[in-house]
């Protein structure tokens, strides 16, 4: 379980404290406003954000006493996913995990065609659109062995239909591995389509 | 910033710990400090002050002819190896130059005007270049307000271009002030005697020829406060841009009124013709060489010598440069600013530490304890090697702190251990470190100061021979020579070019 204790974040003038658990393997969305804290919570879990007072827990350890390098989360971010100069195949190899890279290639594959990208593996970042290298970035947060799942406005620049179609996926993925997610976002489809549970910050 | 240790260590071993203090209090010294000054000062303020017009005519005008030729030019003006200049003023301005029947019976090439012209030369485009960088950072939506607003030319200059460039004068000044004061060659060649030498000269004249330890260590840290000193003044004050690429954002851009563009017209012109003619005076004298004469030149030896050294003394300080960067990039990735700041002023020290300084204090320490026949060559690498490394620093710095600002989190996210990590950071370097490398090769192609200290008769460098020439009168043969190095220079400068506007 992820238990988040009575924990304080402050940027200049501006704090917000925090109370919350999450199930294992469960799909949690955040919604709210923008400036309420959203990103700084996954910010904060992720290790790159100081924590003033209180406790990120996973399975009853404490996360802050561990470096980013060290902690059970894998996170995608709003920008600055992927290397520019390298290409989407070398850039998916990061971070993955697998026991051959036959099994890595075949489930970096599957992927791939559930989301549409296939294509494009040989190509640079910047050769993709905002939705299509959004999809490369989220495949590969998904595909790594970390536990914990950090999704910050996932699907901001999917169109309708890859919107639905990269939700499903997430879902099922999540659900198949037994990942926790948090996602935030600021669509009410999104929570219908993934969420276990929805919090909504002041 | 152990090797600076180690050199006044062997400066105040064999002074054993005395200063000369008579030194301070010596009229010579202080006149050899005031001419050190005065010409470091005025070759700045000149160079600075030509430079704007051409800078603001390339902004102005993007169409101009041959403009991205010239900016390679004022690159390799700025690279150039002063032997070469040198050579190319004598032909030209000097007692049988072609230009000097029209300047008057009491012209001379030798002091102050000689070191002056040869300094602007060098200087001048190094400004240019960073003035007009500068004022293409101007974002284009000012210029789109300042259009809708109708402001005038006056008012352009001073809401826009003027608080673009003011911040950029001050660098740029002081860079050129701390060259001219440090400048070595120059002086040596045509200073004309004790009438007009510099501290970086007089400390080279101290030990080569008086043997003076005790004066050579007192100039050499007069010599390194006041450089010292400037430089904190410029770090204070930020960088100095000028080997971007040519980004050109000429959106909005005002059309200057007619008689502003011929006069834009007119100074770039004139820079083109000013940069070219002491390249250009080379030629005649090539004519000049019969199949015999050339035949006597031993041109293959020095050359190699100078590639291999130069290529020798790049690749290390790319190489140090890289792992010097790595404690400061922590230090700034961990908002430790003063850190950052003080590991930053170590890593560029030897920017104002006169190659003269640490050369001597090395080779003083050599004449006790090793042979310098064996280690002569050595010593020529280590010291190019330091003073090369702020270059390499400056090239690389912007595009790693780029890589951390967008990647730190990202690479600390997956977890890439160092190996994988610098797999993914080298290919984003690629081309940066090429650029270091091949501007780090010019400058230490181009080394007089230190190879004169350590050289011996047993292998010569190219610039080297090209001064023994000039040095003898044989001025046919050292044109001959500074054009084949001209050559060497121009290829590897529009290769930099080419890597940094890819």
């Amino acid at each position: 379980m992820l238990v988040i204790q009575n924990l304080l974040l402050r940027r200049g003038s501006w704090q917000r404290r925090y109370d919350l658990q999450v199930e294992p393997s469960s799909i949690v969305t955040i919604q709210g406003r923008s400036g309420a804290g959203k990103s700084a919570l996954l910010a904060a879990i992720a290790g790159f954000e100081s924590v003033v007072d209180g406790d990120i827990q996973w399975q009853g350890q404490s996360l802050l006493p561990l470096a980013i390098e060290q902690r059970p989360v894998s996170m995608l971010f709003q920008e600055h996913n992927l290397f520019e100069h390298l290409s989407i195949a070398q850039n998916l190899k990061l971070g993955l995990k697998f026991s051959s890279e036959a099994a890595r290639q075949t489930a970096i594959q599957a992927a791939a065609e559930r989301l549409e990208i296939s294509a494009y593996l040989r190509k640079r970042p910047s050769e993709l659109s905002g939705g299509q290298r959004q999809r490369v970035a989220l495949l590969r947060t998904l595909l790594r062995p970390e536990p914990i799942i950090l999704l910050d406005e996932p699907f901001a620049e999917l169109d309708a239909y890859t919107r639905e179609l990269a939700a499903w996926w997430v879902r099922e993925t999540a659900k198949a591995v037994q990942k926790t997610v948090l996602l935030v976002t600021h669509q009410h489809e999104d929570v219908e389509r993934l969420a276990d549970q929805n919090l909504i910050f002041e | 910033m152990l090797v600076t240790a180690w050199a006044f260590y062997g400066l105040g071993s064999l002074a054993e710990g005395r200063l000369s203090w008579t030194v301070f209090t010596d009229p010579y010294i202080h006149r050899i400090l005031g001419f050190s000054l005065k010409q470091a000062a005025l070759s700045a303020t000149i160079a600075v002050l030509l430079a704007l017009p051409v800078a603001r005519a390339l902004y102005y005008l993007p169409e101009l002819v041959g403009k991205s030729t010239f900016l390679a030019l004022c690159l390799l003006c700025f690279v150039l190896p002063t032997l070469v200049l040198i050579t190319g003023l004598v032909a030209l301005l000097g007692s049988s130059g072609w230009l000097t029947p029209y300047l008057g019976k009491s012209w001379s090439l030798y002091g102050m005007q000689g070191i002056l012209l040869a300094h602007l030369f060098l200087n001048s485009p190094f400004a240019i270049r960073a003035f007009y960088l500068q004022l293409q950072a101007l974002p284009a939506s000012s210029w789109l307000l300042a259009r809708q607003l109708k402001l005038s030319s006056w008012q352009q200059w001073t809401l826009l271009e003027w608080p673009q460039l003011r911040a950029r004068l001050l660098t740029v000044w002081v860079f050129i002030f701390v060259l001219c004061f440090n400048s070595f060659a120059v002086v040596l060649s045509l200073g004309g005697g004790p009438q007009a030498t510099t501290l970086e000269v007089a400390i080279y004249q101290a030990l080569k020829y008086d043997f003076n330890i005790p004066e050579a260590l007192s100039l050499a840290w007069l010599q390194l406060l006041i450089a010292g000193s400037l430089y904190l003044l410029m770090t204070r004050f930020g960088s100095s841009g000028w080997l971007s690429a040519d980004t050109a954002k000429l959106q909005f851009l005002p059309i200057p009124p007619r008689w502003q563009a011929r006069l834009h017209q007119l100074s770039y012109y004139l820079a083109w013709v000013v940069l070219l003619l002491p390249l250009l005076a080379l030629i005649p004298n090539l004519l000049q060489i019969n199949a015999e004469r050339f035949s006597k030149l031993t041109i293959m030896k020095p050359l190699l010598t100078t590639l291999s050294l130069g290529v020798t003394a790049a690749g290390l300080a790319v190489l140090l440069a890289l792992l010097i960067l790595s404690p400061i990039r922590k230090a700034r990735l961990e908002y430790q600013t003063r850190k950052q700041w003080l590991l930053d002023g170590l890593a560029n020290h030897h920017l104002v530490m006169p190659a003269m300084v640490l050369s001597v204090g090395l080779y003083v320490w050599c004449l006790k304890h090793l042979n310098l026949e064996t280690w002569g060559m050595a010593f020529v690498v280590l010291v190019n090697t330091l003073g090369l490394v702020p270059f390499a620093i400056q090239q690389l710095k912007p595009r790693l702190f780029q890589f951390d600002d967008q990647y730190q989190h990202l690479a600390q996210q997956l977890k890439l251990n160092t190996l994988i990590y610098w797999h993914v950071l080298l290919p984003w370097l690629a081309r940066d470190l090429q650029a270091a490398f091949l501007l780090c090769l010019l400058l230490a192609m181009g080394d007089v100061a230190i190879f004169s200290i350590f050289a011996n008769d047993s292998w010569i460098s190219l610039p080297w021979l090209i001064y023994s020439y000039a040095g003898s009168y044989r001025i046919v043969e050292a044109s001959v020579l500074s054009f084949l190095f001209l050559l060497i220079c121009a290829v590897l400068v529009f290769w930099l070019e080419k890597i940094k506007n890819q």
